[in-house]
């Protein structure tokens, strides 16, 4: 190699290395899901006050269900056949694992559904029994103005895509909220014992 | 000079705005057809290039590994999932994928591919292989989705196509070594 080409190679390598650092935030997110995340922890968003409509057929606002407690909040549609049964079994998992005494006072579990046409409170109240979701401390729902969940599901960066067969193609996670309705983390939803165990310290740091 | 040409028309033609978004609507077409079509837009306007800065070549990649070099960094680029998702978000990723392909990929890998000789040649193919290989499986085992704006099927047809493409790359090494050998 003569003197230029050792010049190119270390311009092309100081090129590429920018690039990838640019293109991927310093090697923190190779797929825009990864990035989105990142995104969402560091911006911690609000969430926006909708109205739900749970299974039993009660509306509410989110603030009002909150009631100065933690939200744990996925979203799914009942007719899914792939990721949401597996999430919401891990969601499942996740809130057996918690202390009774958290469930009570602490935190509230939500599952949102965005197929608002199919999901009405009784195909949702059938849906809560494969989970034993009792519907109360752990509520599934749907959200009935199509702005308002559009709003919801940008806020949060849930992406969902309708296919040609009436389903959905959509990304998938926990979504924690604090007490002032601030997402505050997206977490794996195949890690439940991580989710436990940040909730458990999150709550703990809280009332120590 | 011909070929110049013809590269600058398939150039134009491919940053068409109704034929780049046919492209990148679907998965597959979006790096195996529209993608490696840009680099050949760039191989069929080297000529023109080389006549009108021969000595550029000569001082900056006279071996060709720099510009080999250049070419693996910028394709291993576009093989990152959110590479292809980020051209779709954003316009400048886009306009970047336009320029790079051709321009740093396409022109540095037919300036280099002679200079690098038989050896050079092989690496690179290896490294082509073996990219096909790491994206086809990624693509096809990974049940989540990895490309937000492509669906999970979409997705899976991509990683076979890579496998298929990697099969024939293969095959053709194979050929590449026999061939080799007889000149011996």
């Amino acid at each position: 190699m003569t003197n230029h080409e050792r010049i190119a190679v270390v311009v092309i390598i100081l090129f590429g290395l920018a690039v990838f650092l640019v293109g991927t935030d310093g090697f923190q997110a190779f797929t825009t899901e990864q990035a989105r995340t990142n995104q969402l922890i560091k911006e911690q968003p609000q969430v926006p006050n909708v109205v739900l409509e749970d299974s039993k057929s009660r509306t509410y606002s989110m603030e009002e269900l909150q009631q100065n407690k933690y939200l744990f909040i996925t979203f799914m549609y009942t007719n899914c056949a792939t990721v949401c049964p597996q999430l919401e079994r891990n969601m499942q998992e996740v809130y057996q694992q918690l202390p009774v005494s958290m469930i009570k006072n602490d935190i509230q579990f939500l599952s949102i559904s965005f197929d608002t046409e199919h999901d009405d409170p009784e195909t949702l109240e059938k849906y809560r029994s494969y989970f034993d979701s009792d519907g109360e401390t752990w509520r599934m729902a749907r959200i009935n103005e199509q702005q308002a969940l559009d709003k919801l599901l940008d806020q949060l960066g849930v992406i969902v895509i309708p296919d040609d067969y009436g389903n959905f193609q959509h990304n998938t996670a926990f979504y924690l909220v604090d007490r002032d309705g601030y997402l505050i983390d997206v977490m794996d939803y195949t890690e439940i014992d991580q989710a436990v165990e940040r909730i458990k310290s999150v709550i703990g740091g809280d009332s120590a | 000079m011909k070929q110049a040409k013809y590269g600058l028309l398939l150039f134009i033609f491919l940053i068409l705005p109704p034929v780049a978004n046919l492209l990148e609507s679907i998965m597959i077409f979006h790096m195996h057809t529209q993608m490696p079509l840009f680099v050949f837009a760039g191989f069929l306007m080297t000529p023109f290039y080389h006549k009108k800065f021969p000595s550029f070549f000569m001082k900056w990649n006279h071996s060709g590994i720099p510009g080999i070099l250049l070419v693996i960094l910028i394709w291993s680029y576009w093989q990152i999932p959110r590479a292809m998702d980020d051209a779709l978000a954003h316009s400048y990723v886009e306009i970047f994928k336009f320029i790079s392909l051709p321009f740093l990929v396409g022109i540095p890998l037919r300036d280099s591919w002679r200079k690098i000789r038989n050896h050079g040649q092989f690496i690179f193919l290896i490294y082509l292989f073996a990219t096909l290989i790491v994206t086809g499986f990624l693509y096809i085992w990974v049940d989540e989705q990895i490309c937000n704006n492509y669906l999970i099927i979409e997705q899976q047809t991509l990683g076979w196509g890579s496998l298929a493409m990697a099969a024939c790359l293969l095959l053709y090494l194979v050929y590449r070594q026999f061939e080799n050998d007889e000149e011996v």
